[in-house]
């Protein structure tokens, strides 16, 4: 690795940005969205790109608790927790010079939950009643039941206020070849799978307060660049074909962190998870102490440690244990690597080892099948977890799918494990999108279909305190985790690499966006 | 002249037929339910259904078929399933991309393997002719994305001469230029040994001909009658050789592309086709086979223009 | 999608001498050099079970090794580890069996059908245009094409890949086989056989067949290593092989993730297909000198 360094150290001096061109930088990034429409898309790299694009009414803190002012200077809810009223700042304009109004807004909600729409993230506004302009700055947003997670949903970027002229004027090709909104940045081009450019919006001043600087942003130009090898996204950054990007891998944090002129910035407070769900009704997974097993075989520290190269910090719980919440009584039920404890359940309970070492009960073999996604990190991480259950006597299989063929297979019953990672806001979130029955068979791909679950998760999403909430959320949480529904493997924290050119990036984590509106992306002077 | 274009006009038809039974069996074979995929894993199966009815998949396979070709026809190649944009657009796209690329890459190593070729066969046997020879078999022996990759680590990483991401702009600016460099530079490298060793054994075959020898004892120099006799007429065959290749050169950027991020039709197949997009796969298998037709089509009017007597056979 | 000298043309009427053409390759160094190491890079890989230190599938917690030469370089893995910590001498000997095995099937069935059609064409005069024309619309269709309608339609795999391979071969091998099948089929013992009431299989077999065979080999022997470049090529873009399974051009895209850190993972497949396509394309144009000596520069 000496050698690795000194090359680095050698040729970090920046020789290949060319004739560097002002206030323009280049984001590497993995994948590309399907779309930009922020109601038919739940792709982190939409997220990405609309935070910048457009605003939403309530927007959230890089501490992932607080809310704070968007295109909404203030709001007030009703007692009963039925009724919002957004107070709208003044002045907010449209890429198209258009000046933005209670109505747009009322437009863009409306828009979000029509059935019309068809909408995959519509239950994220909660069930509403209707929402009415009071006047050109006021909205008001009426729930039929109360909905706690409200405002940490209204930060997301499906409530992206849009400009309703476009979306009629483009149709089926909003958000594809062209969007307006009323972000920090406009839309200049897409082109799928290569790159996005965005410019900046010059009248824009109404940036959410924790941002030292309200608009018009520092930099004129971004461009999304989407280099899906590991390799060429690292390179880029240390040879400045890419100023920023959060995609770097693993293995090459620590030799960025020793580059001159590079730094990497993180936060801990990510929120995304990466875990293996089990089929709660289906022969092998079914059987509780197969997966409390499951979950004692794996060793996620040597997981953390030996394939994430110690970037990440291994999950024994489904939400992080910083989340909104976390039921804290759990800290010290989480199932640990304890590989002999698993041998041991797993023959009390008649799993007894067969010839190749697998273990069979009754005639059945326990050999789980599970589908991942395609591509490096899935591949690594389910071989590695098949290695371990091998261990114990349970034969994992693994299929790999690739990621558009892959949701296709995941809402089917066919397989027994599935490997997933996703991003959340608070417990309530993540618990609201998994483990409700009716969100069976997706997202809900473990089946988990429980009457007192679903009580559970309506009292929480209803509750109107603090402690109401928690409480209810707390008792999910636990009842999950008493059923090993998922094997946690590690809580991914967000990384952003960066050249020292840049004034020093602070991540973002909503929705995994780690620059989110990019207002504070400035050139060092 | 005429008759030659006809002629081969009316040979295209079969093969026309047989891109379109390609491209639509693409679709029809393909794995899983093009409805569903197209609705997304959500959608209630009324939408399925809705969207089933719409892309005709409910009809007879002639049915589909000729709705397929019709719409072909008109330029309708649907809509990708993965970006939702038309796949008439996608293409479009990158067919600007991918032919920079080619005139980049032949653009210097035609010239370059003519002149190799030319200098082996002057000095048959000397240590230059090996040393051709050699190169080009290397040449035609090195895996693409292995020069790609060599490429990458030394004058891009090590050096850092150019940049290997993406595309730059217009092939006239610098940015476009420099971008260019190195994709250029690995395509043309495999396409150098196949030029130089046609080249070579057709100025062989020329040379051995009456005619230059009688210029040769007419008392005119050696490189005089390499220039206006040997080289010429060893030129037809080059070009020959350039349309029978053009198979060998997409497949090459195929690889550069997609190795480079460089937002061609090569990587956008590659891509189209793991991520299991359909339409846009099939579209882009329909554009790069016309491509080797038209390709093929213009060699061969070449060739008969070049030499008359082929006009004759 | 040959990269080497017009073949067509240069087989077109030459009835290949049978002589014991075997000694003559080996007096070329180069071709002889050529061929045992294409030999031996075979036998190691069919002894891949037997002779590779580790297995090739289980990963390991030594990470990225160096090869023994390098720096940190280490016994236990000659080749060093690749990002999973798996053995890179095993793999290779594994992933030159897969990459090997499927040059050797797609070229062995792409020219046996071809062959087999040429033949025919030459023999039953009446099929010769359909043949033909078929033969023509199938070349409008190089592999690399072929290989991408195939993935596509039927998902990334070796199979497909292969089936396209053959495919891509067939008409070619036919073009060629027809050309000298026609010439063979003018000489006289042909006349004279079918005077004397041989059947036509017997003609086929014996006649035709065999004086026809060499000019195939050396198609085949040219064809060989296109192939397998094709394959590793379609492998690395992730549409050939798939894991866990090990093949060369898949095990240099895997590598790719490493190129700044441990470059060895990438290169060392790379190189290795280079190897044996050099070896084989220096074999399969010696082949070609010996069998016809007419084309020897």
């Amino acid at each position: 690795m000496t050698a690795v360094n000194k090359f680095l150290t050698a040729t970090a001096v920046i020789a290949l940005a060319g004739p560097l061109a002002a206030q323009e930088i280049t984001i590497v990034r993995e994948v590309d969205s399907n779309n930009y429409d922020p109601h038919k898309t739940t792709a982190r790299a939409a997220a990405e790109a609309l935070f910048m694009l457009g605003d939403t009414l309530v927007s959230l803190e890089p501490d992932m608790q607080t809310v704070t002012d968007g295109l909404a200077k203030g709001w007030e809810v009703s007692e009963d927790g039925l009724v919002y009223t957004f107070h709208l700042k003044d002045g907010v304009q449209f890429c198209n010079g258009r000046e933005m109004t209670a109505q747009d807004v009322v437009y863009s909600m409306k828009r979000w939950i029509d059935p019309e729409t068809n909408s995959p993230v519509s239950w994220r506004a909660g069930d509403v009643e209707d929402i009415v302009a009071l006047d050109d700055k006021t909205v008001e947003y009426r729930l039929q039941h109360p909905f706690s997670e409200l405002l940490y949903q209204l930060t997301q970027s499906f409530a992206t206020v849009i400009d309703k002229d476009t979306v009629e004027e483009l149709g089926e090709d909003f958000g594809i070849s062209g969007f307006v909104g009323t972000g920090p940045f406009c839309w200049e081009s897409w082109s799928p799978r290569d790159k996005m450019v965005l410019t900046r919006h010059e009248n824009y001043a109404w940036g959410p307060a924790f941002y030292e600087n309200k608009g018009p942003a520092h930099l004129e130009k971004i461009t999304w660049q989407i280099v899906p090898e590991e390799n060429t996204r690292t390179v880029a950054i240390v040879t400045g074909q890419s100023e920023a990007t959060q995609y770097v891998p693993p293995i090459a944090l620590n030799q960025l962190r020793n580059t001159p002129n590079i730094s990497v910035q993180q936060s801990d407070s990510a929120f995304w998870t990466y875990f293996m769900g089990f089929k709660v009704n289906k022969e092998t997974v079914s059987d509780e102490v197969v997966r409390q097993a499951i979950n004692l075989a794996v060793n996620q520290e040597a997981l953390a440690e030996d394939l994430l190269f110690g970037e990440v910090e291994p999950a024994y719980s489904y939400v992080s244990q910083a989340a909104l919440d976390w039921n804290e009584a759990l800290d010290d039920k989480l199932l640990r690597y304890d590989p002999e404890a698993a041998k041991s359940m797993l023959d009390e309970a008649g799993w007894v080892p067969g010839p190749d070492g697998v273990r069979a009960k009754d005639g059945v073999e326990l050999r789980p099948t599970a589908y991942v996604f395609a591509g490096s990190s899935w591949q690594k991480l389910s071989e590695f977890v098949q290695a371990e259950l091998l261990k114990v006597g349970i034969g994992m299989e693994i299929q790999a799918f690739d990621a558009t063929v892959a949701w296709g297979k995941l809402a089917t019953q066919e397989f027994d494990i599935f490997g997933m990672s996703y991003p959340y806001v608070s417990s309530g979130d993540a618990l609201n999108l998994y483990f409700p029955s009716q969100n069976m068979p997706t997202p809900n791909r473990m089946n988990w279909d429980d009457p007192e679950t679903d009580e559970l998760l309506q009292a929480g999403k209803t509750a109107l305190s603090d402690q109401d909430r928690a409480a209810a959320y707390g008792k999910v949480l636990e009842k999950v985790h008493a059923a090993a529904v998922w094997l946690p493997l590690y809580h991914e924290p967000m990384f952003i690499a960066q050249t020292d050119k840049l004034e020093p990036i602070k991540p973002h984590n909503n929705y995994g966006a780690g620059f989110y509106k990019g207002l504070d992306l400035k050139y060092k002077e | 002249m005429l008759d030659t274009l006809a002629k081969r006009l009316l040979q295209s038809i079969p093969v026309l037929i047989g891109v379109l039974v390609l491209g639509f069996l693409l679709v029809q074979l393909s794995p899983g339910d093009p409805a569903r995929v197209f609705a997304g894993a959500m959608a209630p199966p009324e939408v399925v259904e809705q969207i089933r009815e719409k892309m005709g998949l409910d009809r007879s396979l002639w049915t589909q078929f000729w709705g397929y070709v019709e719409r072909v026809m008109h330029g309708d190649l649907g809509r990708s399933f993965i970006s939702n944009k038309t796949v008439t657009s996608e293409l479009l796209a990158a067919i600007v991309p991918t032919m920079e690329l080619m005139i980049a890459c032949l653009i210097w190593s035609i010239p370059l393997g003519i002149g190799m070729g030319t200098l082996a066969a002057v000095w048959r046997g000397s240590l230059v002719d090996r040393a051709v020879m050699a190169f080009s078999v290397a040449g035609v022996s090195l895996p693409i994305f292995f020069i790609c990759l060599l490429l990458i680590q030394w004058f891009g990483v090590k050096w850092q001469l150019f940049p290997f991401i993406g595309r730059g702009g217009p092939l006239w600016t610098v940015e476009g230029l420099r971008h260019i460099a190195l994709p250029a530079l690995s395509l043309g490298l495999i396409f150098i040994g196949p030029v130089a060793r046609m080249t070579r054994s057709s100025v062989l075959e020329v040379l051995r001909l009456d005619h230059v020898r009688t210029a040769r004892s007419k008392g005119l120099n050696e490189s005089q009658v390499i220039l206006r006799h040997g080289l010429r007429n060893a030129l037809i065959p080059v070009v020959t050789l350039v349309g029978l290749q053009a198979g060998y050169l997409l497949g090459g950027a195929v690889v550069t592309e997609t190795v480079f991020s460089y937002p061609g039709i090569g990587r956008l197949s590659v891509g189209a086709i793991l991520s299991a997009d359909y339409p846009l796969a099939q579209g882009c298998i329909l554009v790069l086979a016309l491509a080797f037709i038209i390709i093929n089509m213009i060699v061969d009017i070449l060739y008969a223009i070049l030499d008359p007597r082929v006009q004759k056979r | 999608m040959t990269a080497s000298v017009p073949l067509t043309e240069a087989l077109d009427d030459t009835a290949p001498p049978r002589q014991a053409w075997w000694k003559a390759l080996l007096r070329d160094r180069a071709a002889a050099l050529a061929l045992i190491t294409l030999l031996s890079i075979a036998l190691a890989a069919l002894l891949a079970p037997l002779i590779a230190p580790h297995d090739p599938y289980e990963g390991t917690r030594s990470v990225m090794q160096p090869p023994v030469w390098a720096e940190r370089g280490d016994w236990t893995y000659l080749l060093g580890t690749d990002g999973q910590g798996r053995d890179i001498l095993s793999r290779l000997l594994y992933g030159t069996r897969l990459t090997l095995l499927i040059g050797i099937l797609s070229v062995g069935l792409g020219a046996t059908v071809g062959s087999l059609l040429g033949l025919l064409s030459a023999f039953y005069k009446r099929i010769d245009p359909y043949v033909m024309r078929f033969a023509d619309v199938m070349l409008s269709f190089p592999a690399i094409l072929l290989g991408l309608a195939l993935v596509a339609i039927f998902g990334p795999g070796a199979l497909p890949v292969i089936i396209a391979l053959s495919i891509a071969t067939v008409p070619d091998s036919a073009r060629i086989a027809r050309s000298i099948a026609i010439g063979v089929m003018e000489q006289e013992y042909i006349e004279a056989g079918r005077a004397i009431g041989l059947s036509d299989r017997t003609l086929f077999s014996r006649y035709l067949l065999r004086n026809s065979i060499s000019a195939i080999m050396i198609f085949v022997s040219l064809r060989f290593g296109q192939i397998i470049l094709i394959g590793a090529a379609l492998s690395f873009l992730g549409l050939g092989a798939r894991p866990p399974a090990a093949e060369l051009g898949m095990m240099a895209s895997q590598g790719r993730d490493f190129m700044l850190f441990a470059p060895h993972i990438a290169f060392i497949p790379s190189i290795a297909i280079f190897v044996i396509v050099l070896a084989a394309n220096i074999t399969g144009d010696a082949i070609r000198d010996v069998l016809d000596p007419r084309l020897r520069s």
